[in-house]
């Protein structure tokens, strides 16, 4: 009884969130992207980091959801449902993120109208929507009360693919931008998938645990230890990506590409990228190397925290490394496109980029995240304890089926 | 053969006056806060100051806007075709088309584009010049003075250039005095090695 008043709480104060951030968007659409903070030479902010995100997050969800079935690993099959509605769950966040991007979205349209296939974006665009389409498709076979295990293994195999395919577009958007040097590498796509595997998981484990302490979904214990196991191995990747994109920029000394690494290791981006390696990966590492830590369950909740903000930080620097520094140097720099106040005759120029998200940013980015908690709640209370999970032997009791 | 519109800008003869640079905002209708074309100080900390150390110091500028590039990252980049090169080798973006994603932003690697975030503004209270008006959200640029150009005439930036810095013409045309002096004078292009093609070629 106590669950269902926290969860009608929750609801609430999400939905008002929600609609915070609906009222900030208005805001934003009547007034143009002025309301944030980014200009010309910053033109990309917490949205596109956002995007990136999510995409990731969701990702990650998918990958190990569907490689339960391809690689028949029973122990994972549990989690496939809470993993296959939180994948769908931010793959729609991230499309909301660039929807509330665009400086017309009224035209947003003109994506499916006029499509221009050598553009990555129309690659996401295409790969989003089948992918949307296959977890939509996933699900509905996995919560079927009789689930065709052909059939979801079908629709594994092609869900395994796509997601690994929807984060390497999605980094491809960079790493294709040979003006951007901080983007333009190979190892963008890796990157990205290494990302959305740890960060993925991360979420996973946590909302496994939400769902165990708000509802009547159980989890084996053993199934944490198993599944902290594998985000250890996912942080190393990682790390090993990271570590051999940085020494590739820093061994050659290439100037523009130093300047930009200077901005990570001890520029303006450094607290991200430290934050990141440190608090993202070492310790993560350390602790879920352990397999006495392994056991218990706090910890692992610890470091799939700290992976999750690890991970947020590393969209950060990797976005904002290519916008600080002009491509072209020489004063007075860039025009910022916004008209200066009267009297202020050289506030229209900026010699390096710079950028702080403003208070509609973050009612906007707070507002998209509560509606996926939202989506998740109203997803999860319908498919996931509202009958008995017959196939994995493990009883979900209803809570407001009564 | 079709022709291949582009500028030769005189490096030697620029002296910093940014008569190019006014001249493009009044023909163009660009709204307060932005510059399709500007003039930058090379070297210098700000605007018209020297580089080097006394007595060894040099002072020069150098015009930049858009360089209608052949291989042009954000033609490629632009989801809905928005951006394109028209048949005269102009870069071009319809006003109508664009979505306001700010991808070719991203991918231009000289940071000539800019970006209506609010409601343009322009200081007289009326809209001045030929160009038409662009609506808030939505990507600007140099057109290479498309509605002059398109008429047989020279861009305005070259046409009001006191130095004469400033030519235009067909690139595809070896007897153009633009390709003269791209061969004569050794033109060189902004950023070469990232393999744009800039159709602005810079004489040093």
């Amino acid at each position: 009884m106590e669950n269902r008043g926290n969860l009608k709480m929750s609801l609430g104060i999400l939905g008002l969130l929600t609609l915070l951030g609906l009222i900030a968007w208005v805001y934003q659409l009547s007034n143009g992207l002025i309301v944030t903070g980014m200009r010309n030479v910053v033109s990309w902010g917490l949205y596109i980091t956002s995007f990136m995100f999510f995409v990731g997050l969701s990702a990650g969800g998918l990958i190990v959801s569907s490689s339960a079935t391809v690689f028949d690993i029973p122990a994972f099959k549990a989690v496939a449902k809470p993993a296959v509605i939180l994948s769908t769950v931010c793959i729609i966040l991230a499309g909301l993120f660039i929807v509330v991007d665009l400086g017309s979205p009224e035209r947003i349209l003109y994506l499916f109208i006029h499509p221009q296939f050598q553009s990555p974006l129309i690659w996401d665009v295409v790969v989003i929507a089948i992918y949307l389409v296959v977890s939509l498709l996933y699900l509905k076979h996995m919560t079927q009360p009789a689930p065709d295990y052909r059939k979801l293994a079908t629709m594994s195999a092609v869900a395994l693919p796509a997601a690994v395919l929807v984060h390497s577009v999605t980094a491809w958007i960079f790493g294709l931008q040979i003006a951007r040097v901080s983007w333009h590498s190979a190892l963008m796509a890796p990157l990205f998938v290494a990302s959305a595997l740890d960060s993925g998981l991360a979420l996973l484990i946590i909302v496994l645990a939400g769902l165990e302490r708000y509802s009547d979904y159980k989890v084996e214990p053993k199934l944490y230890a198993s599944l902290a196991g594998l985000l250890a191995a996912f942080v190393a990747v990682d790390a090993f990506f990271v570590f051999s994109e940085v020494l590739t920029a820093a061994y050659p000394g290439e100037e523009s590409v130093t300047a930009a690494l200077g901005l990570l290791l001890s520029g303006p981006l450094a607290p991200f990228f430290w934050v990141q390696v440190v608090l993202g990966l070492a310790v993560p590492f350390v602790i879920l190397a352990s397999a006495a830590n392994r056991q218990s369950k706090s910890k692992i909740l610890l470091a799939a925290a700290l992976v999750i903000i690890g991970v947020f930080c590393k969209r950060v620097w990797l976005l904002f490394s290519s916008f600080l520094l002009p491509l072209v140097e020489g004063a007075p720099g860039i025009t910022l496109g916004q008209a200066p106040a009267a009297g202020a005759k050289l506030d229209m120029w900026a010699m390096a980029g710079s950028y702080t998200p403003t208070l509609v940013e973050w009612a906007i980015f707070i507002g998209i995240i509560s509606f996926g908690g939202i989506m998740f709640i109203i997803a999860a209370r319908r498919l996931l304890w509202a009958r008995e999970d017959t196939a994995r032997g493990i009883r979900i009791a209803p809570t407001a089926a009564k | 053969m079709a022709k291949k519109l582009g500028m030769t800008i005189d490096l030697k003869r620029c002296m910093g006056c940014h008569t190019c640079s006014l001249g493009c905002k009044m023909q163009n209708n660009v709204p307060m806060g932005m510059l399709w074309n500007r003039i930058l100080t090379i070297g210098g900390e700000d605007v018209d100051t020297a580089r080097g150390e006394f007595p060894s110091l040099e002072k020069s500028w150098m015009p930049l806007s858009c360089l209608h590039c052949e291989n042009a990252s954000c033609v490629k980049v632009c989801p809905v075709g928005a951006t394109y090169r028209d048949e005269d080798g102009r870069v071009l973006i319809n006003y109508d088309r664009c979505i306001g994603c700010r991808y070719c932003m991203a991918a231009c690697p000289y940071n000539v584009r800019v970006f209506n975030w609010q409601k343009p503004v322009r200081e007289p209270g009326h809209s001045y010049g030929e160009a038409p008006v662009r609506a808030k959200g939505i990507m600007e640029k140099c057109t290479l003075c498309v509605e002059r150009t398109a008429k047989g005439q020279e861009p305005r930036c070259v046409e009001v250039c006191p130095a004469k810095a400033r030519k235009f013409g067909d690139l595809n045309d070896p007897n153009s005095e633009v390709s003269k002096a791209i061969r004569e004078r050794g033109g060189q292009q902004l950023l070469a090695e990232k393999g744009t093609k800039p159709q602005v070629y810079y004489l040093r």
